[in-house]
C-alpha cells in the first residue's frame, strides 16, 4: 500500500461509518472490512455493540486490536432494543467529517464513501444519497431500492425541489457532513421501531443542499425466510406496526412544524400507496384477532389523515385505505389483492357494480359524494380490460368428504357479469409453490348466474395429487376457467368457513416417510394453499427427522439447482430465438405442403383486413387451397373451416416453413429465412400519412444493422399491394419493396365500393344494439408511441364522452373504435350513445355502418374517402405528433373534411354532418382519386387471378 | 496539488493517427508539463504509424514487436478440435503473459502515489495481468455509453475495469448510465480542447462546414438531406466537407442523386484546421453516434454556431441547445434544414450562438481539464 499522502482538507478523517451489531457475530466481520476495504482509505469505524450475549464484542474487539487507528469499539451496558440508541451514541464518538451509517447484516460498496464523498464536496451538500440494492439472501437476487430517484446525478438546493426524495427513508444508504448534523440537533428517536422514516424526514427538512448519485453504495442483506427476521420484515408483528403509525404522527408533527403541509399530504399518500398495501396484502394470513387489533389501529391513524390524503394517494390504495376506514375488511382486502407486489398479476376479487355509468369498487358506501369518487374505478377500465391482465378473486367455500372422495367447492367473481354462462368450463388445480410449471388437476363443475361464478369439484386426494414429498410441500390451489375460448385464472382464498380440518390424505413419491396428510393454510401471499404434514405414526416419526436431512444437507440445494436448471432449459425451449433457429436449419427443409396458405392480419391480432378479404374470395372459389390462420390470445373469431395455429407456438413456425403461400398485412417474425419455393403476399394494411421506415426519423438515426433488419424483412416479400401512385412514391419507397407491385387496390375495400353483405352488416347492426335513425359516428384514431417507437398502451380520448351524450345522444351514436396496438376505456352504460366496438375483428363492415368518421391520423382516412361519407380530423397534437413521426403532406391542407383540435368544433362538424351543407363533396372526390384510384372493387378477385388462379399444384 | 507523480498511460497504441492516440499524447504532454513523470505505453505498433514528434516530454514503449495472434472461442462443437487454433491460443496466453512482465517491469520504476490509465478496455488486459499493486489503476472509455452498450466491447468493460480504481467516462451522463449499469467507480472526465485560435471565423462567409470521417456513422448522407431542403432557397451558399472514407463514393452519389452537387464541395482531407474552420460560418454535425466530438469543441473554439442531432451525452453537454448552437431530434432531417435555415438567415443569431460557443468551450481548456485529473489523482490518494 503506498503511504497515505493526504487526509482530506482538515487533516483529519473524512468519513466515520458507525456500525451497529446485537447479536451478530456471525455477519459483523463482513460489514466491517467492507468499510475497511473501501477504495477511500481515510474512513473509520466506530462499532457500536448494542450489549450483545452472542461473540460479537469480541469480535469487535478483535477489528479494534488489529486496526488501532481505524476501528474503535463502544460497547451499551444494557440492550437498547433498536437503532436509535447505538446510532446516537455511535454519533457522539464519530470524528470524520462525514457520517455514515452501517448495519451489521449489510455491507457497504467498495466505492461508497468515495463516491459520496466527491460529491458532497464537488456540490457543498448537507446531505448525499447513493442507491440501495436489496440483496436476498436465500436467492442471491438484487433489487434496487427505488431505482426511479437513483437514474442520474443530481443536486437539489431543498428536498421541496423534488419531494419524491421522501419515498427513500432510510438513514443508511447516505452520507452526512456531521457539522451539518451538530448545526441541525439531528439524533434517532429512540426505543422505536422504524426510527429511520423520523430521522431522514428531519435530516431532509434541515439539509440546505441535497444531492444525489445513481452509484451503487449500499447493500441491504434481505432474509425472506427463517427464524431470525430482520425488523423491517418482521411484519406479523402488532407492536411493529404501531410503532411505525407513531413514527409517522411524529413525522407529521415535522413536517407541520416546517410549514410543509404540502410534503405531509404526499406522505399520506405514501402511507396509503406503500404502507398499508404491504400490511393488508399480508393480512389473509392473520389470525382473527391480529386482523382486528391490526385494523383497529390502522382506523385510528387513517381516521387522523383527512381528505386531501385519498385524494392524493393512488385509486386503489385509496380505496383500500378508505375501505379500512369504514370497517370494510372485504372491500379492503380486494384492493389489496388488486394491488399485489411487483411482478404479480393482480386479481380482481371485488363485486364490481355498475351506477348511472359509472363502476364502482363495491355496492356499498355510494351514499356519500366523497366515496363515490374514491370508489369509482371507471377510469381504470377494469371492466373492459382484457382478462389476461388479471386473475379473478375466488373462494373456497366447503370441503366435504364422502369415504375417500372430497368435494371442494366455491365461488368467483363475475365482473359486471362478463363471463357468459355458456361453454364455460373449468378445473382445480394444485399448483406446487415452489416449483413454477408443476401441478395436477382435477375437472370442476362451472356455472354463472351472471353475477358471481361457482363451481365445485369431486375427487380422490390420494390419487389425484401426487408429491415427490420433501422437495415439494406445499401446493397453492387455483380454478383455470375456460369461458369462450379464452382462459381465466381464479386465485382461491380461503373464505374463514373452518373447514380446513382434517386434510388430505396423500402418499407422496418418496413413501410415507415424507409426510400422508395435506392440511389446509394461508400463507403470507394470500392464497389458499395445501403443506404436507404428519398425521399417522410411521410420518409422526419419521417426517421432521426427513425435513431436517432435506434441509441442512446438500439435498435443497441439490432440488433447487434442478429446479433452476430445468426451468433455463424449458424457457430456452420456449424461446423464439431457439423456434427461429430451429425454423432456419430444420423445419424450413421440410417438404413443401402444396395449397397450403398461411394468413396474418396485423400480427395475429385479428382476422380482418386484407388478408381476410383474399381468403374469403379463396373459400367463394373453392380453389381447394388449405388456409392456415394465425392468431394471438384467443382464437374467438377466427374462422371455424381453416386450421388456426397460436401465433409464436412451434405448429406456427411449422405451419410457415411448408406453406406454398404466405399472405399478411404486417410481418412475419424477423429472421426467418423464406424458402424460394413459398410465394409471400405482403398486402400490408393502409395508406400512409405517416412516415414509414427508411423515411421515419427513428430509421435514419439509427444503426446499419437495424435497416438491415429491415431490409431482409422487406426483401422476403414477393407481390405488394397498392391503391394509388401515393403508395409508390411513399410505402414502397419507405420500406424499400424490391417485389413485384400489384395495382389492384385493396381487398378490403372491395365492400366499401360495392356495399357490404348486408346480412353481414344487419347482424353486426343488432349486435351492436344500434338504433335507426341517429346518425352514426365512427371514431377511430391511431396510436401513439413514445420516443423509442413503442406503443403507448393506452389511448386517452381527448374530448368529453360525457358531453357527447349530453349534446348529441339523442341524435348521434358513437362507435369508439381503438387501434389495436391501443387500448381506450369506455365508461359502461353511456346508454346506446357511446358504444366500444374494440372487439369486433374487422373494421370494415364498422366503416359501412357508420355515417361518418372521426380519426386524426389513421390510414382508414383513404380507404372511408372511398364511400364519399363526410369525415372530420380531430388532431388537438398535431404538432407534436408531425414532428416526432414526420407526415408525407400536410393533412390541413389536403384533408377531405373540417380539421379541428378543440371540442365545440368538433361537436359542431358533426351536428353538421347531420343536417347541414355539405360543403366538402369536392375535396372527399379529389382526396378519394389520389389515394384510392386503384380501388375498384375487384381487388380480391385480381389478387387471387395474379397469385393463387390455378389452383392448388401438385 | 503540486505533488509530481508517475502516471502511465497505456493504450491499444499510441502511435496511429486517431483521435485517441492524439488525446493520448496531448494529455502526456500537458501532464508532463505540470511535472509529472508521464510514459506512454502501446500494446501494439500501429500499421501505418503517424509522426508525432520526436522530443516528446514523455517516454513511450510498445509491449509486443509483432501483434499477437486475435482472440479465438470456439462457436461450435467442431471448432473445440481444431488443435492449431488451440496451439494459438496458447502461445498467445504465454506472449501475453511476457507482455504482461515488460508492462510490470516499466510500471516498476514508479515512486508513490503512480497512476496507470488504461485508455482502452483491450490495452487493460493486459494491465489486469501486470502487476500493479501499490499503484492506482484508472480505466477510460472514450465514447457514449450507448456506443459502448451496443458492441461487444459491453461485456469486457463491465469484465475488465470492475476492478479498476476509477473508470471514467467522457461526460456525466455516460458515468451515471455505467454506474446504473453496475460500474460503482464511475466517474466523467472531458477531453481537453487541443486548439488555440489565434483567430475566429468572422461569420461573414456563406459556407456551411463539415469535418469528419466519411463513414456511416457520421450520417453524412443525413447532411444532405437537410441540405437538398436548404439548397434550392440559398443558392449563394455552399456545403464544404472536409474529410474522406470508406462512404465518399456513396456520398458523391446521394449528392448528384439528390440535384445538390453543384452547392457541394468535397474539399478533401485537411491539415489546415483554422483555414477550414474560419472559411465557414456555420458547423453542422450530422453524426448518429458520438462520444465527445472533437470537432464540434473545434469549431466551438473558432467561434462557429453548431448545429447537430441530439445523438450523445458528449454532444449535449458541448452545445447547449438554442445557446451554443441548435440541437435536433436524431434522424430529423426537416428539423436540420429548419436549424440550418435559422442560421444562414439570421446574421445576429449566428453572432450570437457562435460568440456564446467560443465563450462555452473553455470549460475543456487543457488548464482546466489538467486540474480535473490532478483533483482526481488526489481524490484516489485519500
Amino acid at each position: 500500500m503506498p503511504v497515505v499522502s493526504s487526509r482530506g482538507a482538515s487533516g483529519g478523517v473524512a468519513v466515520s461509518v458507525v456500525v451497529i451489531v446485537y447479536n451478530d457475530a456471525r455477519r459483523l466481520p463482513d460489514a466491517v472490512r467492507s468499510v475497511l476495504e473501501q477504495s477511500l482509505r481515510s474512513v473509520e469505524v466506530v462499532i457500536v455493540d448494542d450489549a450483545s450475549t452472542d461473540g460479537s464484542a469480541r469480535v469487535a474487539e478483535r477489528f479494534a486490536a488489529s486496526h488501532p487507528d481505524r476501528v474503535r469499539v463502544v460497547r451499551l451496558p444494557e440492550n437498547s432494543g433498536g437503532c436509535g440508541r447505538p446510532r446516537n451514541v455511535g454519533l457522539e464518538h464519530a470524528r470524520g467529517d462525514h457520517v455514515m451509517f452501517l448495519d451489521s447484516d449489510d455491507t457497504l460498496d467498495r466505492h461508497a464513501c468515495r463516491t459520496l464523498l466527491a460529491a458532497a464536496e464537488e456540490t457543498g451538500a448537507d446531505l448525499v444519497s447513493g442507491r440501495c440494492v436489496r440483496v436476498f439472501t436465500d436467492t442471491g437476487e438484487e433489487r434496487a431500492w427505488y431505482p426511479g430517484q437513483y437514474r442520474r446525478s443530481a443536486v437539489y438546493e431543498s428536498v421541496l425541489d423534488n419531494p419524491d426524495l421522501l419515498y427513500d427513508t432510510l438513514s443508511t444508504n447516505k452520507c452526512y457532513r456531521r457539522d451539518f448534523i451538530e448545526r441541525a440537533g439531528l439524533r434517532f428517536v429512540e426505543g422505536l421501531h422504524y426510527e429511520d422514516l423520523l430521522w431522514s424526514a428531519q435530516a431532509y427538512l434541515a439539509a440546505r443542499r441535497i444531492a444525489v448519485v445513481p452509484h451503487r453504495v449500499y447493500n441491504w442483506a434481505v432474509v425472506r425466510r427463517g427464524p431470525n427476521l430482520s425488523i423491517t420484515n418482521r411484519r406479523a408483528d402488532l407492536r411493529n406496526f404501531a410503532d411505525r403509525l407513531a413514527v409517522h404522527r411524529a413525522v407529521d408533527e415535522e413536517f407541520l412544524w416546517h410549514g410543509a403541509a404540502g410534503l405531509k399530504r404526499r406522505k399520506d399518500a405514501k402511507f396509503l400507496n406503500h404502507d398499508l398495501i404491504l400490511y393488508l396484502r399480508e393480512l389473509r394470513s392473520r389470525d382473527a384477532e391480529y386482523r382486528r387489533e391490526f385494523l383497529d389501529l390502522a382506523r385510528e391513524y387513517l381516521a387522523e389523515l383527512g381528505p386531501a390524503a385519498f385524494e392524493e394517494g393512488r385509486p386503489i390504495p385509496a380505496i383500500a385505505g378508505l375501505m379500512v376506514l369504514c370497517g370494510d375488511y372485504d372491500a379492503a382486502l380486494a384492493a389489496a389483492d388488486y394491488r399485489p407486489r411487483k411482478g404479480v398479476r393482480p386479481t380482481l376479487s371485488t363485486d364490481l357494480v355498475e351506477r348511472d355509468g359509472r363502476v364502482y369498487w363495491c355496492d356499498r358506501h355510494l351514499d356519500g359524494a366523497f366515496a363515490r369518487r374514491v370508489l369509482d374505478v371507471t377510469d381504470l377500465g377494469v371492466h373492459s380490460a382484457p382478462f389476461r391482465s388479471f386473475k379473478l378473486g375466488g373462494r373456497v367455500t366447503s370441503v366435504t368428504r364422502r369415504g375417500s372422495e372430497v368435494r371442494v367447492a366455491g365461488d368467483a367473481v363475475n365482473p359486471l357479469g362478463r363471463i357468459a354462462p355458456d361453454r364455460l368450463t373449468g378445473r382445480l388445480e394444485f399448483r406446487d409453490r415452489q416449483r413454477k410449471g408443476r401441478a395436477f388437476s382435477v375437472p370442476a363443475a362451472v356455472s354463472t348466474d351472471g353475477r358471481r361464478i361457482r363451481w365445485e369439484a369431486s375427487f380422490h386426494p390420494g390419487r389425484v395429487i401426487r408429491p415427490i414429498g420433501l422437495v415439494d410441500q406445499t401446493f397453492g390451489l387455483w380454478l383455470v376457467l375456460s369461458a369462450d375460448g379464452r382462459n381465466v385464472t381464479v386465485r382461491l382464498t380461503s373464505s374463514d368457513v373452518g373447514y380446513e380440518e382434517p386434510g388430505l390424505a396423500v402418499r407422496p413419491r418418496l413413501t410415507r416417510v415424507a409426510g400422508d396428510f395435506m392440511e389446509f393454510y394461508v400463507p403470507e401471499s394470500g392464497e389458499l394453499a395445501l403443506r404436507t404434514v404428519a398425521r399417522g405414526a410411521i410420518a409422526r416419526a419419521t417426517l421432521p427427522l426427513a425435513r431436517r436431512i432435506a434441509a441442512s444437507g446438500g439435498g435443497a440445494r441439490i432440488w433447487r439447482a434442478v429446479t433452476r436448471r430445468e426451468r433455463a432449459v424449458l424457457a430456452a425451449l420456449r424461446s423464439r430465438r431457439t423456434k427461429i433457429a430451429v425454423y432456419n436449419a430444420l423445419l424450413r427443409r421440410l417438404p413443401i405442403r402444396r395449397g397450403t396458405v398461411v394468413f396474418e392480419s396485423h400480427l395475429g391480432a385479428q382476422y380482418s383486413d386484407n388478408p381476410k378479404y383474399v381468403y374469403e374470395e379463396l373459400r367463394r372459389r373453392k380453389t381447394g387451397h388449405r388456409a392456415v390462420w394465425s392468431y394471438r390470445g384467443a382464437a374467438k373469431g377466427f374462422p371455424a373451416d381453416a386450421e388456426l395455429v397460436r401465433r409464436g407456438s412451434w405448429a406456427y413456425y411449422h405451419a410457415l416453413a411448408r406453406a406454398e403461400f404466405w399472405v399478411d398485412n404486417q410481418g412475419f417474425p424477423a429472421g426467418l429465412v423464406k424458402r424460394p419455393e413459398t410465394t409471400y403476399l405482403q398486402t400490408w394494411h393502409g395508406s400512409a400519412y405517416k412516415r414509414m421506415g427508411l423515411d421515419e426519423p427513428r430509421t435514419k438515426a439509427g444503426t446499419r444493422a437495424r435497416r438491415e433488419r429491415m431490409r431482409a424483412m422487406v426483401e422476403r416479400y414477393d407481390h405488394f399491394l397498392i391503391r394509388s401512385e401515393h403508395d409508390r412514391r411513399t410505402l414502397v419507397r419507405g420500406l424499400g419493396v424490391t417485389a413485384d407491385l400489384l395495382p389492384t387496390g385493396y381487398p378490403r375495400n372491395d365492400p366499401l365500393v360495392n356495399g357490404g353483405d348486408p346480412g353481414e352488416l344487419d347482424a353486426l347492426r343488432r349486435r351492436l344494439g344500434l338504433p335507426a335513425g341517429r346518425t352514426v359516428v365512427l371514431y377511430a384514431p391511431t396510436f401513439r408511441a413514445d420516443e423509442k417507437g413503442r406503443p403507448e398502451r393506452r389511448f386517452e380520448i381527448p374530448f368529453d364522452l360525457g358531453r357527447f351524450v349530453r349534446e348529441l345522444g339523442g341524435t348521434h351514436v358513437l362507435l369508439v373504435r381503438a387501434h389495436y396496438l391501443s387500448a381506450v376505456v369506455v365508461p359502461p352504460g353511456l346508454g346506446h350513445a357511446v358504444v366500444d366496438v374494440g372487439e369486433v375483428h374487422d373494421v370494415t363492415p364498422l366503416l359501412l355502418l357508420s355515417d361518418v368518421l372521426v380519426t386524426d391520423y389513421s390510414s382508414l382516412m383513404f380507404d372511408y374517402a372511398l364511400l364519399d361519407r363526410p369525415m372530420v380530423f380531430h388532431t388537438p397534437d398535431a404538432d407534436a405528433y408531425v414532428s416526432r413521426r414526420g407526415a408525407y403532406f400536410d393533412l390541413a391542407e389536403v384533408a377531405p373534411g373540417p380539421v379541428v383540435t378543440g371540442e365545440d368544433e368538433l361537436f359542431d362538424a358533426l351536428r353538421e354532418a347531420r343536417s347541414g351543407p355539405d360543403r366538402h363533396a369536392g375535396r372527399r372526390r379529389r382526396f378519394a382519386e389520389r389515394f384510392g384510384e386503384y380501388d375498384t372493387g375487384s381487388a380480391a378477385k385480381a389478387v387471387v387471378d395474379a397469385i393463387f388462379a390455378g389452383g392448388p399444384r401438385g | 496539488m503540486g505533488e509530481h507523480r508517475d502516471v502511465f498511460v497505456v493504450c491499444n497504441n499510441v502511435e496511429e493517427l486517431g483521435g485517441l492516440q492524439r488525446w493520448a499524447h496531448q494529455i502526456g504532454r500537458l501532464l508532463a508539463e505540470r511535472g509529472h513523470r508521464v510514459r506512454l505505453v502501446g500494446v501494439t505498433h500501429a500499421d501505418h504509424p503517424h509522426d508525432y514528434g520526436r522530443d516528446t516530454p514523455y517516454e513511450i514503449s510498445v509491449l509486443y514487436e509483432r501483434p499477437p495472434a486475435p482472440r479465438w472461442r470456439p462457436r461450435t462443437a467442431l471448432d473445440r478440435l481444431d488443435a492449431a487454433a488451440w496451439t494459438r491460443m496458447a502461445v498467445r496466453r504465454a506472449g501475453m503473459r511476457r507482455a504482461a512482465g515488460r508492462l510490470t517491469e516499466i510500471f516498476r520504476t514508479a515512486g508513490p502515489g503512480a497512476v496507470v490509465i488504461a485508455a482502452q478496455v483491450w490495452a487493460m488486459e493486459w494491465v489486469a495481468l501486470a502487476d500493479t499493486r501499490g499503484m492506482t489503476v484508472v480505466g477510460m472509455s472514450h465514447e457514449s455509453y450507448a456506443a459502448t452498450r451496443a458492441s461487444s466491447r459491453y461485456e469486457r468493460v463491465k469484465r475488465y475495469f470492475s476492478g479498476a480504481d476509477a473508470f471514467l467516462a467522457l461526460t456525466r451522463e455516460d458515468a451515471d448510465a455505467w454506474a446504473v449499469a453496475g460500474m460503482p467507480a464511475a466517474a466523467a472526465m472531458p477531453n481537453p480542447l487541443h486548439v488555440h485560435p489565434a483567430r475566429t471565423a468572422s461569420l461573414d462567409e456563406r459556407v456551411v462546414v463539415w469535418l469528419g470521417r466519411m463513414s456511416y456513422e457520421k450520417g453524412l448522407d443525413l447532411l444532405l438531406e437537410a441540405w437538398a431542403r436548404v439548397a434550392p432557397r440559398y443558392p449563394g451558399w455552399r456545403l464544404r466537407l472536409y474529410g474522406s472514407g470508406s462512404e465518399e463514393p456513396g456520398i458523391r452519389a446521394l449528392a448528384s442523386e439528390l440535384g445538390v452537387d453543384g452547392g457541394v464541395e468535397f474539399a478533401g482531407p485537411t491539415h489546415d484546421l483554422e483555414r477550414a474552420l474560419t472559411g465557414g460560418s456555420v458547423f453542422a454535425l450530422s453524426s448518429r453516434e458520438e462520444g465527445f466530438p472533437m470537432s464540434v469543441m473545434e469549431a466551438m473554439a473558432y467561434g462557429l454556431p453548431v448545429v447537430a442531432f441530439d445523438c450523445a451525452p458528449g454532444v449535449r453537454e458541448l452545445v447547449a441547445h438554442e445557446a451554443a448552437g441548435l440541437l435536433v431530434p436524431p434522424g430529423d432531417t426537416a428539423g436540420f434544414a429548419g436549424a440550418l435555415t435559422r442560421l444562414m438567415e439570421d446574421d445576429e443569431l449566428r453572432r450570437r450562438l457562435g460568440g456564446a460557443a467560443r465563450e462555452s468551450v473553455r470549460r475543456f481548456s487543457p488548464d482546466a481539464v489538467v486540474d480535473r485529473w490532478e483533483r482526481l489523482f488526489a481524490l484516489l490518494d485519500r
